[in-house]
Parts: C-alpha cells; sequence; structure tokens
C-alpha cells in the first residue's frame, strides 16, 4: 500500500537573462508523499512537467551543498527539506533563490562573490619552513585538539549561511559566515602556525561587522553554527593582539564599564571605541542624544553592589561556576 | 581555441590528485568540472581510507584482503603497488591540512571495514570524502592552474591517433569550446546512474567513459557492478559500511543476523558482494520486511549507544532523521542494495596511461584493475589518491615531449553539429524519458542476481533506447544553464555505456565477485580469469580479453 499523499503547489521563481525583463513565479501542483523532499519534487517538475526550469542539484543527501535555494523564504537545502511540514505552514512552497548572490537563472545564482570571500581567508595551511611537519609519519594531534574545530569541518560551502545574513548584503567588507568559520577552523589547526597573523588580518578584516543575528547558524544544514565561530574569533583576536578595531573596542569598552561600574558609561564607551580624539568626531551625535535623551549622557555613577557584578566577571575569568 | 598543456577533466580527489602533480611537475594545467571541485561526489564518501599502517598491521595482508576481495580478477603488481602507497598517501593528506578522527594517542583512529583481516580503515568521522576533498582542494588552491568549473565534456579530440584536446560545453555561457592538450587526464567518476536504485550523485553519468570510449579507448570489466549492501531504502542513500565496522547488525524479518549462514566468520563484516547477495536472498525467501518502497532488512544501531552512534556515524543520524524520518539510536534503519560503484572502467595501467596517446584516466572513471570483480571498502579514496597522482604524473611527463595540438575551428564544428541538431528538432524523444526507462531497464535485468534471458532482454531494450536516443530533443531554447541539454548529453553516454555493461555481463559465463549469474554459479578460472576489454565498433560494444597479472597469491575459494 502506498502512502497517500497531498496535493502540493509550488511557486517557482523563473528567470531566463535572455527573454524575461522581471522574475516571474511560474505555479506546477503535484501529487506527492508529505516526506518528499523539495529536490525531488523539482526534479519531477522537470522530468513530468517542465524542461525548461534550472537549477543546481547533484548529491540529493546534504553533502555536496549545491541545492541551497529560499524555500518559503528560508535558505535551505532543497534536498533535505521534506514539503509536508512547509505545506502544513505556509499552505504553498515558494521556491527562489538565494540572497547575496546575483540570478543567472531561475534558481541559479552567481555564486562568484561567494568564492571569492572564500579565498580571501587563504583556506590552506600555513607553515613556518623553520618547523616542518614529521617526514615520515602524520602530525599528532589528541581527539581534544579535534574538538576545537568545533562543526567547522561539516561545512560543505552551500552558502546557505550567505544567502541569510544581512551582513553580506549591508557591508561588502564583511566576508560572510562561511568564509570566517573556515578561518576559524585554520586559527584553531594545531598545525598552522600562522595563527596570530589570521588574527590580526581579520580582526581589520571585517571580523566586527557581523551582526550577531545568528541567522547564519539557524540556516546552517550540518549545525557549523558560524556566528558561534564569529564569536570565538573575535575572543581569539583580541586574545591576541588586544582590541584594535572600533567593533573590538567596544565589545571591550562595554565589558570593562559593566564591571567596573555596573552600568553602562555611554560617554567612556565612546572615548573607548573611538579613542580621545575620536571622540570630537561623535560630538554631534552626542548632542543630538543629550538633547532627545539627556539620561543616557548623564554622570557615571556606580550601582549599588555592584561587587556582586565583579564576582561574576572573576567567575567568568577563572572559568569557574558563577556564584548564584 | 583555449590551450593547455595538461587537461584534467573531474575536479574529484583522482582530478584534483592529477592536477597537483602536473602543476607540480611545471606544466601548464587546467582542471575541467561539471561542477565546482568542492561539489564532487568524492565528498560523499563515508566510511574511510585504507593504509596498513599500524605496527600489528602489514601490507602484505592489505594486498591479500584486496586480491581475495576482488575474486582473484584484480591486477597483483598493480595491487602490490597500490597498496604500498596507501600509508604515504594518508600522511600525505594529513600534511596537506586533512582532519582525520584520532585516536587517544593522537594517531589516526582506525575502524573495521567489510573483507579486511584487520581494523585499517582510517576515517574522518563518517564524512573521510568529504575531509579529503577539502584538505586537497585547499592545497590544490596554493598552486597556479587554471578552472573551469561548471564545463560539460562532451567529446574527445583524436588527431594522428593521439588525444589532442576536447570540446566542453560551458553552461553559464552555453558556448562550446576546444580545449587544445598535449595530455588529457579523465577523472570524471563513475556512471551510477545508468540504475534507478544508486547511492551516486546525479552527476555521476559517466561522461568521461563514454568520451573514452567514443574516442577508441578501451573500457574495461563494465559488467562488474559493485551494489552496496545498506542504502537507505527508497532514496538509495548511502548507509556508510562503517556503520557495520563500528559493530552494527544486520536483521532479517524473523530477527535473526542472517550473516551468520553467508559469512559464519566475520558476519556482517564480509565483502559487499557477498553481504548484498545475502540480502536479496533473504528477501526472495520471504524473511524481509515489506512496505511501500519494497522489501527491506534492518541495520540496527541501537545496542552502540547513543553516544557513539551520534559522534562517529554523525552523518548517518542525520540522513537517517532526514531522509527516512527513523531515529538509528533508538530504531533499526531500513536497508536495501543499491547500485554503489563500478570495478569497471577506462582500462589504464599503474601509471594510469590507457591505449590512447596523450590519453590518461584515474579514480573510479579508470579501471587498473585493482578492484578486480569487487571492490573492498576504504579501497575507493585510496585509488583516487595514489593512482589520481600517477595519472598526473605521466600526463605531465608526455607533455613535456609531445608536439603541439594539431587543431582548427573546423574541428569544434563538426563535434558540436550533431547537438545543435538535438535543439532544432519540432518532434523528438525526451531526454529525461529515456534516461528513466534505461534505469529501470538496468534495475530489473542487470542487477545484482543475473541469467542469460533477463541479460538478453536487457540487451534489446538498452538497444531500443539507444534507437530512441537518434532522435533525442532539447526544447530548453536558452543558453544559460540549460540542464535540458545537459540531461541529453549525459543521458547519450549513459545509453552507451549501459549497452557495454549488459554486452560484457552477457559474454562472461560465470559467477566472480559482484557479478551473479544464477545459470553459472560457478567461478571459472580456467576460462574467465581475464579481464574484459570493450571497443566499440560499428555495432556495439566489441569484446577482446586480456590476462590478469599475477605475483603471489594463487586463486581460492573466497570464503569470509
Amino acid at each position: 500500500m502506498a502512502e497517500t499523499t497531498v496535493s502540493a503547489t509550488f511557486d517557482v521563481y523563473r528567470f531566463d537573462p535572455a527573454v524575461d525583463r522581471a522574475a516571474r513565479y511560474q505555479r506546477y501542483t503535484l501529487d506527492l508523499a508529505p516526506h518528499t523532499p523539495v529536490l525531488t519534487a523539482l526534479l519531477r517538475i522537470r522530468a513530468e512537467v517542465d524542461p525548461t526550469l534550472s537549477l543546481r542539484y547533484s548529491c540529493r543527501s546534504a553533502i555536496c551543498g549545491s541545492c541551497a535555494m529560499q524555500v518559503n523564504s528560508k535558505s535551505r537545502l532543497a534536498c533535505e527539506t521534506q514539503i509536508g511540514p512547509e505545506i502544513a505552514r505556509h499552505g504553498r512552497i515558494v521556491v527562489e533563490p538565494m540572497h547575496n548572490q546575483p540570478v543567472l537563472r531561475d534558481l541559479v545564482v552567481d555564486q562568484t562573490p561567494f568564492w571569492r570571500e572564500y579565498e580571501r581567508v587563504e583556506p590552506h595551511l600555513k607553515l613556518d619552513p623553520a618547523r616542518p611537519m614529521p617526514a615520515d609519519r602524520p602530525t599528532s594531534m589528541t581527539p581534544e585538539q579535534v574538538e576545537r574545530f568545533k562543526e567547522t569541518p561539516r561545512c560543505i560551502a552551500c552558502a546557505a549561511c550567505y544567502s541569510s545574513c544581512p551582513a553580506v548584503e549591508a557591508d561588502p567588507e564583511f566576508p560572510g559566515p562561511m568564509a570566517l568559520a573556515k578561518l576559524y577552523r585554520y586559527v584553531v589547526d594545531p598545525r598552522d602556525t600562522a595563527t596570530r597573523e589570521r588574527l590580526v588580518g581579520i580582526q581589520a578584516g571585517g571580523l566586527w561587522l557581523c551582526l550577531r543575528c545568528h541567522l547564519c547558524t539557524d540556516a546552517c544544514p550540518k549545525d557549523v553554527r558560524p556566528s558561534e565561530r564569529i564569536r570565538d574569533l573575535k575572543e581569539l583576536a583580541i586574545a591576541a593582539q588586544g582590541a584594535t578595531e572600533h567593533g573590538s573596542r567596544h565589545a571591550v569598552g562595554f565589558k570593562e564599564s559593566i564591571r567596573d561600574a555596573g552600568l553602562l558609561n555611554e560617554m567612556q564607551l565612546v572615548r573607548r571605541t573611538y579613542g580621545p580624539l575620536g571622540l570630537f568626531g561623535q560630538l554631534g551625535q552626542g548632542l543630538r542624544i543629550w538633547r532627545k535623551k539627556p539620561e543616557v549622557v548623564r554622570r557615571p555613577h556606580r550601582i549599588e553592589k555592584a561587587e556582586e557584578i565583579e564576582k561574576i566577571y572573576a567567575a567568568l575569568d577563572t572559568g569557574t561556576e558563577a556564584p548564584k | 581555441m583555449i590551450r593547455h598543456e595538461v587537461v584534467v577533466v573531474g575536479a574529484g580527489l583522482a582530478g584534483q590528485r592529477a592536477a597537483l602533480a602536473a602543476v607540480e611537475a611545471g606544466r601548464d594545467v587546467a582542471v575541467v568540472s561539471k561542477l565546482h571541485p568542492l561539489r564532487s561526489h568524492s565528498g560523499a564518501a563515508q566510511g574511510g581510507i585504507n593504509a596498513a599502517v599500524g605496527a600489528e598491521d602489514s601490507v602484505d595482508t592489505h594486498i591479500y584482503d584486496t586480491v581475495k576481495g576482488s575474486d582473484y580478477l584484480g591486477d597483483q603488481d598493480a595491487i602490490e603497488f597500490f597498496c604500498r602507497e596507501a600509508g604515504p598517501t594518508v600522511v600525505e593528506m594529513e600534511h596537506f591540512g586533512t582532519i582525520f578522527s584520532r585516536a587517544p594517542d593522537g594517531s589516526l583512529a582506525r575502524r573495521a571495514f567489510g573483507g579486511a583481516g584487520f581494523p585499517r580503515t582510517i576515517y574522518a568521522a563518517d564524512r573521510t570524502g568529504l575531509a579529503l576533498l577539502q584538505g586537497l582542494w585547499e592545497r590544490l588552491g596554493t598552486e597556479e592552474f587554471t578552472l573551469y568549473s561548471e564545463w560539460d565534456l562532451t567529446e574527445l579530440l583524436v588527431r594522428d591517433g593521439s588525444v589532442q584536446g576536447l570540446v566542453a560545453f560551458d553552461r553559464r555561457r552555453g558556448e562550446f569550446e576546444m580545449i587544445g592538450a598535449k595530455s588529457v587526464v579523465l577523472a570524471t567518476g563513475p556512471a551510477g546512474r545508468i540504475y534507478g536504485h544508486t547511492t551516486n550523485a546525479h552527476s555521476c553519468t559517466g561522461d568521461g567513459l563514454a568520451a573514452a570510449y567514443d574516442a577508441g579507448a578501451y573500457l574495461k570489466d563494465m559488467e562488474f557492478v559493485q551494489f552496496h549492501p545498506t542504502a537507505l531504502l527508497e532514496s538509495s542513500i548511502l548507509i556508510t559500511e562503517g556503520a557495520r565496522g563500528e559493530g552494527g547488525y544486520l536483521r532479517n524479518s524473523a530477527g535473526e543476523r542472517f550473516m551468520s549462514r553467508y559469512a559464519p566468520h566475520v558476519l556482517e563484516l564480509a565483502s559487499r558482494d557477498v553481504v548484498s547477495r545475502a540480502i536479496v536472498t533473504e528477501v526472495l525467501a520471504g524473511r524481509g520486511f515489506h512496505g511501500p518502497y519494497g522489501d527491506y532488512v534492518h541495520l540496527e544501531l541501537m545496542h552502540l549507544g547513543k553516544e557513539k552512534v551520534e559522534s562517529r556515524l554523525q552523518e548517518i543520524c542525520d540522513y537517517s532523521r532526514h531522509f527516512a524520518g527513523i531515529d538509528p539510536v533508538t530504531e533499526p534503519i531500513p536497508v536495501y542494495p543499491a547500485q554503489h560503484y563500478m570495478m569497471g572502467g577506462i582500462g589504464t595501467n599503474s601509471r594510469g596511461e590507457t591505449n590512447l596517446p596523450g590519453l590518461y584516466a584515474a579514480g573510479e572513471a579508470a579501471c587498473v584493475s585493482i578492484h578486480g570483480a569487487n571492490r573492498l571498502g576504504g579501497n575507493s579514496l585510496l585509488e583516487t589518491l595514489v593512482f589520481g597522482k600517477q595519472a598526473g604524473l605521466a600526463a605531465a611527463e608526455h607533455a613535456e615531449r609531445a608536439t603541439a595540438p594539431a587543431l582548427d575551428a573546423a574541428d569544434l564544428d563538426r563535434s558540436v553539429a550533431p547537438i545543435r541538431a538535438w535543439s532544432s528538432r519540432s518532434d523528438g524523444e525526451d531526454p529525461s524519458t529515456l534516461r528513466t526507462e534505461m534505469q529501470r531497464t538496468m534495475d530489473r535485468y542487470v542487477g545484482i542476481y543475473r541469467n542469460e534471458a533477463d541479460l538478453l532482454e536487457g540487451l534489446r531494450q538498452v538497444r531500443a533506447l539507444r534507437a530512441r536516443f537518434e532522435r533525442v530533443r532539447v526544447v530548453d531554447r536558452s543558453r544559460v544553464f540549460n540542464l535540458n541539454l545537459t540531461d541529453a548529453v549525459e543521458t547519450g553516454h549513459m545509453l552507451e555505456l549501459a549497452e557495454t555493461i549488459v554486452v560484457g555481463a552477457y559474454a562472461r559465463t560465470e559467477s566472480r565477485g559482484a557479478h551473479s549469474r544464477t545459470d553459472y554459479p560457478k567461478r571459472d578460472d580456467a576460462r574467465w580469469m581475464r579481464h574484459t576489454l570493450a571497443k566499440r565498433a560499428a555495432d556495439g560494444p566489441q569484446l577482446s580479453y586480456s590476462p590478469v597479472a599475477y605475483t603471489r597469491w594463487e586463486p581460492k575459494e573466497r570464503v569470509y
């Protein structure tokens, strides 16, 4: 007995640069089992209804990274997104190309910018000629050292993170989540000898443009958690070099302000972020804020029981459990 | 016309390793691939890569296991070379940056695999292919070469008896281009999509094999098709042999670990041909499970415990959960054999040389042969790297002394004219329909168990499909990412190759390794310990045979 099917409506983004001035949506309706992957459905459309529909796909098992696309407005791998839950939630399945990459045709995007960012983090082992690898045996690496890579070796470069990232959309200087997760993978690699150089490079190379929205982690089909690795890179970069950028100085200033007074000293934070001279550059904005919300620029003071906060900081620094 | 000294087609592990070798030899190298290199099907390999590196293991045992696994059809000189290269190859990949799983002492972790006398399969969780692919691509990325990504190979150009270049189709621009080359290395992977039930990616359509065959190269041992015992029901997604290597059980509907009947010593860890036949035999005897997606048996991991299953078989957990709605920590996985690997391919020697000057092949596209009639798990990743390097070196050497290719623009027009005709038809055959019918034919008539009547019927159907393909029609008029055109090119390739598989299987009246004839159930060393060579002729593949190379291992009956 075959499984019961549902009538599934697909609204698929179509665009052929040779004939279309703008994208259009084409509707296809198929009877399918609820566990059918979106990719299988699209391939059935290609085979049985419309061979002109274009998309990237290969392994159909979430390991080649080819078939990332927008399914009901989320960046997903079409091969591992089942139609049943999509229809239950949205009534239909809207399929569109990934974001942040120009559309070449239908669901196929130009991944040149994505690959360029990947290249930019120099994704290869850098070795110090003075510290050659053992000639005829593998480098020793403990399971604990392997743990440090976290889930980054699982990355399949599908670009779902890149597609869902608002910082990529807003700022061409931002390398994107995948490239930064890849950088993290090389930074923690015990064989790599350019750790400091990599961290110094990225601190000024767009690391702090991450908006910490975690949409990349949400989109990642392999649980690579790029936003958490970006956070790790920030900590490692400050530890290696100190805070050199507005972003990192802001982060350190924020932490210190809370530690010292128990609340945010906005004036001090601006000075710490931009420096004494840079403070003048922010004067205009400061005045505007003062006029609208004078309490923000009020006299700094220490909250009562600020010593409790110091205890939390001390506990975090030593890695022990924070006091209840 | 584009020109390079060495052109590698295919950018999986074999192609990348060939390219690296040729670049390091100082040649101007181009890589042509239908997928971005990181999307290659090598990345789907799960279980691991074999190398006898431990003090307790030995290269000789690896050689013996491979010879026995091949059912004595592997060339023993090539196998000896292959197994000796294993250790250095794995060390090199580690130095390139590959992240392997580790033992507590910091050495490379190893797991048990089918048909192996020792746990010698080195791995990276259950995504070893991906780990190697990343490691090699990121190493190759530090070198100078030209990448033509998302280009489809359509033809090899042969002039004065030697291969001097190729024609490929740039999907993005919709243009056919001629690439002149002193040496061409084919590393285009398998043609698993000839079958409907296959673990292979959609892109595994044997383009290199078909182009080599058309150019006059021999295809060797094409009838030897490996069916992996444990593919996920319905989708045929691979469930690694590592699942059994880590201690997984196979059970039938009576709850029996039925492998005790077929391989009393090693049970689930017999070689793949043995386990696949056992599963089919159990199902035919009525001891399978039945469901809307066909018959199956159970692969059980529950007794291994959540921690082990989720750490060592992380991807398998994801596949089972996403594609079958099964949690392998608490439930059995429904599995059935599916096409997985082609032992056959473009005939080469250990240096990747074919019978055509200027043409080299490596990886699954090639047949050296080290796998003979049945490949052992963990030997294919190793093959891509060992022989990819050899082919790259040989191609570089040849390019150094070869004269510049003598091609002209008319060659391109001549090559492309028949393909252009597909788009100008107002009526004709749909390539997807032909492909689907071919897959049904091959699944039904050229599967795990074969017999004369089935093979004749299969051959009749494949030939009928080939005749219909003469009238194939491409309806998509767009230039950009015209997959309808790609479909047609690939389907044409696969139909040609399907014919060589069936013809080879029909002729071989014995059972050896993965080739099981119910009408000839015994291995027949006197008549059939030889390689099948298929060469293209006007009326189909013309078969001849070549001897198997022997060194030290006398053929014995295989018992696991």
